[in-house]
C-alpha cells in the first residue's frame, strides 16, 4: 500500500467554516436583491438594467469562486489563468446583447 | 498532513522547473482547465440567448395579473388575448414561470425558480463543508455532508423535472410555444437541459465519492483531495445556475 503521498497545495485559513457561512448569507441576500430589483424595475426597458443584473451575477460568481472554490487562497498565476479568459467572455456577452438590439431593428 | 514546502520558495523563479508554478496538484489543475472550457460552452449558449432575446422587442409591462392573485386554467389563452403573449415580442418571465407545486391556480411569479436557486446554493455550502472536513481527515463528517449535498442535487433535479413538465403541459416544444417566439422555449429546453445534465453528472460523481469515503479509500490515501476536485465541479454547476437564472428569469 502506498504511504501518504506529498501533495502540492496552498493553505486553508483556520476560520474557513466562518467564511463559508458568511459567503452563504451574502449569496442568499444578493439573490433576494436580484428578485426585488426585477419587480421594482419591471416597467423599465433599458440596456443598463441588463448590465445591472449581469453585474450582480458577476458579484455572486466572485464569492462562489473565491471562497467555495478556494480561489482566494491560490497562487496568483492560477487566478490570472482562469479569470483573464472569462473577462473576454463578459465583453462578448455585453457586445452581443447590444448587437441583438440592432438586429431587432432590421428584422 | 504533509507540510507544504512549496510556499517557502516564493521569491525564487517559479517557472525555472522542479516545482509546480501553480502550487496545485495535477488533477486539480486539470479540473480547472476543464471548468474553463466548460464555462466557454455555457457562455456561448447564454450569449446566443442574449442575442436572440434582444433581436425581439420586449413585452409591454404586465398591469393585469397581480402577484398572489387567482389565475384560471385558461391563463395562457387569456394572456394571448391581452397581447402579453405574442410571437412578435419576447414574453415576460414572470408570466411564464408563475407556478408552484401544490399551489395550483395562484399567480406566484418566479417563486419556484428562487427556491431552486436557494436549494442549489445550499448544496454548494454543504459540499464546501465536506471539503473543509476532509482537510481535518474527519471521515464521518465528510460522509454526512456528502449525503446532504447529494440530497440537495437530487432535490434540484426534481424541481427542474417538475418545471419542465409544467412547461410542456402548457404546450411548449422545441418548435413552438404559446408564450412567444419559437426560440423562447427551444432555448429554455437546450440551456436548462444542458445545465440539468451537468447537475445529474455531478450527483453521480458525488455518489461515487460518497461510496469511496465510506469505504475508506481516501483515508488510506492520506488525503481527501478527490472530494475537493469533485467539489470544484459542483460549485461550477452552481455558478452556471447563477447566470442561467440571471439570463432566463431576470433579463
Amino acid at each position: 500500500m502506498e504511504h501518504s503521498e506529498h501533495l502540492e497545495h496552498t493553505e486553508t485559513p483556520s476560520n474557513m467554516k466562518q467564511q463559508i457561512w458568511k459567503t452563504f448569507w451574502i449569496l442568499f441576500a444578493l439573490t433576494i436583491v436580484d428578485i426585488g430589483l426585477y419587480f421594482m424595475l419591471l416597467s423599465t426597458h433599458s440596456m443598463l438594467k441588463n448590465f445591472l443584473f449581469i453585474a450582480l451575477g458577476i458579484v455572486k460568481a466572485f464569492y462562489i469562486v473565491a471562497v467555495f472554490m478556494h480561489m482566494k487562497f491560490e497562487r496568483k498565476w492560477l487566478v490570472n489563468f482562469i479569470v483573464y479568459p472569462m473577462l473576454f467572455v463578459v465583453f462578448l456577452v455585453i457586445l452581443m446583447l447590444i448587437e441583438g438590439d440592432f438586429t431587432g431593428l432590421v428584422r | 498532513m504533509a507540510n507544504s514546502t512549496t510556499l517557502t520558495t516564493g521569491k525564487q523563479n517559479i517557472w525555472g522547473g522542479g516545482k509546480s508554478p501553480f502550487s496545485v496538484s495535477y488533477g486539480k489543475l486539470m479540473m480547472w482547465i476543464f471548468l474553463l472550457s466548460d464555462a466557454f460552452t455555457f457562455s456561448s449558449l447564454l450569449t446566443a440567448y442574449g442575442f436572440i432575446r434582444y433581436s425581439f422587442p420586449s413585452s409591454q409591462p404586465n398591469e393585469i395579473v397581480k402577484p398572489m392573485s387567482h389565475v384560471s386554467d385558461q391563463f395562457v389563452e387569456e394572456m394571448q388575448h391581452t397581447g402579453l403573449f405574442s410571437t412578435e415580442h419576447w414574453p415576460l418571465p414572470e408570466l411564464v414561470f408563475n407556478h408552484f407545486p401544490f399551489l395550483h391556480g395562484i399567480h406566484l411569479p418566479l417563486f419556484f425558480v428562487s427556491l431552486m436557486t436557494f436549494v442549489l446554493i445550499f448544496s454548494s455550502v454543504t459540499m464546501v463543508l465536506a471539503v473543509e472536513a476532509g482537510h481535518r481527515m474527519a471521515k464521518k463528517e465528510v460522509a454526512n455532508y456528502m449525503v446532504l449535498t447529494i440530497l440537495g442535487g437530487a432535490a434540484f433535479l426534481g424541481c427542474q423535472a417538475w418545471e419542465w413538465t409544467q412547461f410542456i403541459t402548457e404546450g411548449a416544444t422545441l418548435h413552438g410555444n404559446p408564450f412567444g417566439p419559437t426560440a423562447f422555449a427551444a432555448l429554455f429546453f437546450i440551456v436548462t437541459g444542458f445545465h440539468g445534465f451537468h447537475v445529474f453528472s455531478g450527483v453521480v460523481l458525488n455518489v461515487i465519492i460518497y461510496i469511496n469515503v465510506l469505504a475508506g479509500t481516501y483515508e488510506k490515501r492520506g488525503h481527501y483531495e478527490m472530494v475537493e476536485k469533485v467539489g470544484l465541479y459542483w460549485h461550477f454547476v452552481d455558478l452556471v445556475w447563477v447566470f442561467v437564472f440571471t439570463f432566463f428569469y431576470l433579463i
